[in-house]
């Protein structure tokens, strides 16, 4: 519970970065999609009824900074969370690099789901032009910053359960 | 049956958040959800630490451009460098205070042709996501904001409000793949749609093909999408391509604002039912 609420803060924290910090990087309209890696840590590492939620409340929470309709990114986040955790009950990943592949294969899935939704429930013509050249940028941002991410997130996972294991 | 549930309980959760969320987008779209209880609370909560983290970004940014302008004087002695950063600190900081000053008389200016019940905001923050164009700004309902109010600038159009809070609101840019504005050709009077697309920058849409385009065309607001006022400076026509076939050419668009550079903005109340809009997050 208390480490679901720690993740959390830090999704929140995420967000913050997204929507002020990483404009300053010179990276044009890619906006680096850490909610993204923090949801695909969860499907591997730490999958819970928190982190289901916690999914679900992070693309919440992107939505009401970003979307033009609410629920477009908690759908995809939530289908991100689903996807990576059966992936994660029938094959065993560990390793940083393979980390970053699910990240990758995640970051796809995402943009389908936005896609899906964006066609069903928006007028989306001008979404169709330069689609494949967004998604690979989007999905290799991602999957570049994944292992710092994991690392720092496995990191703060095992000194928060060290620390309430009693002594 | 417990036994089951227990044993997937992740799986029956994530399942559970999909539908949820599915419902919320279909509430949303349909224009059924009313009451959003978490969203302006979450708003509520990020916008000082909006403020907060967007005044380091942009301290950040100008110490960054003054190493960078310090970078050419390397050569120079201890004391010469130690004048030269307080006069650079000193100068960035009276030009910081010149240009605001002159951004904020333009703005003035601008207001005084619009309708009275214009707003001014200070932008706060940007888009969370690649694959949309928003920007927060630190006026909500509390000040008067409404949904649908048009955000310009005196450079021209920067899009319009989809969502508002007491004391926040949040913009969708022109250049949003989802976002459209009702323009005309200036010279032509040509009509169209203005928007955005993700590859190429902004187009004009559902130009046909017989319509007289050029480019370098103006392009101004026509004033009956009910949101801007008729005559507001859109962009200008940047590349025009007539295929041997289809309804429709294709126009490129050079848009008058650069959403990126925008500080301040003006909020025009929507044209069509002025002060008749309901607050809604």
């Amino acid at each position: 519970m208390k480490l679901s609420l720690l993740f959390l803060a830090v999704g929140f924290l995420l967000v913050l970065f997204q929507t002020t910090v990483f404009h300053l990087l010179p990276l044009g309209p890619i906006v680096p999609d850490l909610t993204l890696i923090l949801c695909v840590y969860w499907g591997l590492n730490y999958p819970t009824v928190g982190a289901a939620l916690g999914a679900f409340l992070l693309g919440y929470s992107v939505d009401v900074f970003s979307s033009p309709l609410l629920g477009l990114n908690a759908f995809a986040m939530s289908l991100v969370f689903l996807a990576v955790y059966l992936s994660s009950r029938c094959i065993w990943i560990h390793d940083s690099v393979l980390s970053a592949v699910v990240v990758f294969a995640a970051a796809c899935v995402k943009a389908l789901a936005l896609l899906m939704a964006s066609s069903l429930f928006l007028s989306s013509d001008g979404l169709w032009r330069g689609l494949l050249q967004y998604i690979l940028l989007d999905a290799l941002a991602a999957t570049v910053l994944a292992p710092i991410l994991f690392f720092f997130f496995r990191r703060g996972q095992h000194y928060v359960e060290a620390a309430a294991m009693p002594s | 049956m417990f036994a089951f549930a227990r044993r997937n309980q992740v799986l029956l959760s994530s399942c559970l958040c999909v539908f949820l969320s599915l419902s919320i987008l279909a509430a949303a779209a349909n224009g059924r959800l009313r009451a959003d209880p978490v969203g302006p609370l979450l708003l509520a909560l990020m916008r000082p630490l909006q403020i907060g983290a967007h005044a380091v970004v942009l301290w950040v940014r100008d110490i960054a451009d003054l190493s960078a302008r310090l970078g050419g004087l390397a050569s120079e002695n201890r004391q010469l460098r130690e004048r030269i950063q307080d006069l650079e600190a000193e100068r960035n900081r009276l030009l910081e205070v010149e240009a605001t000053n002159r951004r904020l008389a333009e703005l003035l200016a601008f207001r005084s042709q619009l309708p009275s019940a214009s707003l001014t905001a200070s932008v706060i923050g940007s888009s969370a996501s690649t694959w949309f164009r928003s920007l927060t700004l630190d006026k909500g309902s509390a000040h008067g904001v409404v949904r649908r109010m048009a955000v310009v600038s005196p450079a021209g159009v920067v899009g319009h409000v989809v969502a508002v809070t007491s004391r926040s609101a949040k913009v969708l840019l022109l250049t949003d793949p989802h976002s459209g504005v009702d323009v005309i050709v200036q010279r032509s009077r040509a009509r169209g749609i203005v928007g955005g697309s993700l590859d190429n920058g902004p187009v004009m849409k559902y130009v046909k093909r017989s319509e007289d385009v050029e480019a370098g065309d103006r392009l101004i607001t026509s004033g009956v999408d009910g949101i801007f006022p008729k005559g507001l400076l859109v962009g200008t026509v940047a590349k025009v391509r007539k295929k041997s076939f289809g309804l429709f050419q294709f126009v490129a668009v050079d848009l008058a604002v650069d959403p990126s550079n925008i500080e301040e903005v003006l909020l025009v109340p929507p044209q069509d039912a002025p002060h008749k809009e309901e607050n809604q997050p």
